[in-house]
């Protein structure tokens, strides 16, 4: 093994637990901050720390230091099993951590003929790793609800298994569909098939290759991540918090952060699978590295453009109104945020016009367009996370014997004649 | 009778409202379309920015916080009636009556407390009063204090409210 493949590894390990675990209080913040805003209303914005409040993001990190100085409490009232009922969190929350590693961040990079792949678990089999590791996920539910020894607790975890297996046969059918079409069980061959095109000029999104399958990937998705319109495990309507009604601080923590993983992983296999992931349309990594200074000089033109609108909606939004007399600092922290906005687009510039035009360095040009590419992806990933929590907060809750027949009457019909059509069509155009 | 019966159209039975799509596609767009607008321009949600903004909207009948009034030539216009007390249904009310020196009455409080822990805010001490020399018509909405003790108002806090409607010494008789 040599040294740039452990470094790669390393970056790889680390930014698959930052992306994983840093953006918990960034969506924990964002979904607070989405609801007020559709409901026109504010939302949490007045944390900060020395003045900087960062749209309020700052909140979430008040809220994890409340959580972890919160008394542990345990429920007399259960003897047996205590050590599970203490591990169900965690089951749930690693299950959805772990899922998340199999995700590629972006193109397998090719160091002095070496290919090293750029996630955090480097294997050619992560659909079969999503899908074996996310469907412990549940387990955890169950067990807690159960040993809670609780009703509401009961209710919720029955309504949990309920769910199983409404959503996870369509699933994992509709997975195969997309298995049919990329010829593939790896991430990164997925993303790289749909680098191509489709029909000579549609990018070759699986969205629009397998529209049917697409639709019912992300919907048996919503199903799994537990969220809105499919909260059945929970309904502070008719079972309290459902499953985790009997639990406090830190373990209730690991149920809430481990619902933002779970969505964070099924938003990014959603974008890897169906949206060309870290891929723009149109173009693949090759096209990339063939004419890398033709990409240096549109992102040279397209990154002060969008730090101006980014810059102007700060200026316009990080304001009080006219009436007011003090600010709380805002205008301080415009300006120190829009001089590190600026120094950014400077550096950045001052590097592509190096690569691009003073030196010929095949390493660093493959380096620079896999950052490029982790951008994209977060992007996406960042986008799609908010569809989730606008979706959250626009469809109201199916009842769970809907999502029942939804998943069987429906769902699993349609996939079931997709795997056919796909199976027909990709045998004839083989043949 | 025929004519009498309307007859409600059910949804839900066509093929596009059980495609269920469609319908969470508009919802998509109603809600996205109010997301849109308030990122774009967060100061226009209709949000009052308490403590800094102040509410605007508190009419002469408000009942605030409590304040005692005074007569034309600045003297107290109470005269230790004990009515105010009496009507009390929260018994916040505390006065101790002395004789007095101003050759207006016979009698003011020596001492008047209320204690705004215990206060329902009901106005039946305003009602009660004989003399116009309670009122709650200071528009002050809110009392903080760092102790139980700073809950309780004396005779010369009351005084010191101002009324904030305009009228401010006692419309009583002399």
């Amino acid at each position: 093994m040599s040294t740039s493949a452990i470094v790669v590894a390393i970056i790889a390990f680390a930014l698959g637990a930052l992306l994983a675990l840093l953006t918990i209080p960034v969506l924990v913040w964002l979904e607070r901050r989405i609801a007020g805003l559709v409901q026109d209303r504010i939302g949490p914005n007045r944390t900060n720390i020395f003045g900087f409040r960062l749209g309020g993001v700052v909140q979430s990190f008040a809220d994890v230091v409340k959580l972890l100085l919160k008394e542990e409490y345990y429920p007399s009232h259960i003897k047996s099993g205590k050590w599970l009922f203490m591990l169900a969190p965690v089951i749930t929350f690693v299950a959805a951590l772990l899922a998340f590693m199999a995700i590629p961040f972006a193109d397998t990079m090719i160091i002095d003929g070496e290919s090293l792949r750029v996630s955090a678990l480097p294997i050619d089999f992560g659909v079969f790793w999503y899908l074996a590791i996310s469907a412990i996920g549940v387990l955890g539910v169950i067990f807690g609800g159960w040993l809670s020894h609780n009703k509401y607790s009961i209710l919720g975890a029955a309504r949990a298994g309920s769910m199983v297996i409404s959503y996870e046969l369509p699933l994992g059918l509709s997975i195969l569909a997309f298995i049919i079409t990329y010829d593939t069980i790896d991430f990164n061959a997925m993303v790289q098939y749909q680098s191509g095109t489709f029909f000579g000029f549609l990018p070759a999104w699986g969205i629009l290759v397998q529209p049917l399958a697409a639709i019912i990937l992300i919907v048996s998705l919503f199903a799994e991540t537990n969220r809105n319109p499919f909260t059945v495990a929970e309904g502070e309507s008719e079972i309290v918090a459902g499953f985790m009604t009997e639990y406090t601080a830190m373990k209730f923590a690991m149920y809430f952060m481990g619902e933002y993983v779970a969505m964070n992983t099924a938003s990014a296999v959603i974008i890897t699978m169906i949206f060309g992931g870290y891929q723009i349309p149109w173009v693949s990594t090759e096209m990339l590295l063939e004419n890398f200074s033709v990409f240096a000089i549109s992102i040279m033109i397209a990154m002060p453009i969008v730090v101006a609108v980014l810059i102007r909606w700060m200026r316009k939004n990080n304001r009080v109104r006219p009436t007011l007399s003090t600010d709380g600092g805002r205008d301080f922290e415009t300006k120190v945020l829009t001089i590190a906005m600026l120094g950014m687009t400077f550096l950045v510039e001052a590097i592509l016009i190096y690569l691009a035009f003073l030196t010929d360095n095949a390493l660093a040009n493959n380096i620079a367009i896999t950052l490029f590419q982790i951008v994209v992806f977060v992007v996406k990933l960042m986008i799609f996370n908010m569809f989730f929590i606008l979706i959250r907060w626009t469809v109201p809750r199916f009842r769970y014997d809907q999502v029942q027949k939804l998943g069987w009457y429906y769902l699993l019909p349609l996939a079931l004649l997709n795997i056919f059509v796909t199976a027909l069509v990709v045998v004839g155009v083989s043949s | 009778m025929s004519q009498n019966i309307k007859v409600t159209q059910r949804h839900g039975d066509n093929f596009k409202d059980k495609l269920y799509l469609p319908a969470i596609y508009d919802g998509v767009k109603v809600t996205f379309k109010h997301l849109f607008n308030n990122v774009n321009d967060i100061n226009a949600v209709d949000t009052l920015r308490y403590p800094e903004e102040q509410p605007t909207d508190i009419t002469s009948r408000y009942r605030g916080l409590h304040r005692l009034t005074h007569r034309p030539d600045d003297t107290i216009a109470c005269v230790a009636c004990f009515m105010c007390a009496t009507a009390c249904p929260s018994n916040c009310i505390f006065i101790e009556a002395t004789p007095r020196e101003d050759g207006h009455d016979e009698k003011m409080p020596k001492s008047f407390f209320i204690d705004t822990l215990e206060c329902v805010y009901c106005g039946y001490c305003v009602e009660a009063c004989p003399c116009d020399a309670i009122r709650m018509d200071t528009g002050i909405f809110s009392l903080t204090g760092n102790k139980r003790e700073d809950f309780v108002l004396d005779k010369e806090k009351l005084l010191s409210h101002k009324g904030a409607f305009g009228e401010e010494i006692s419309c009583a008789r002399d």
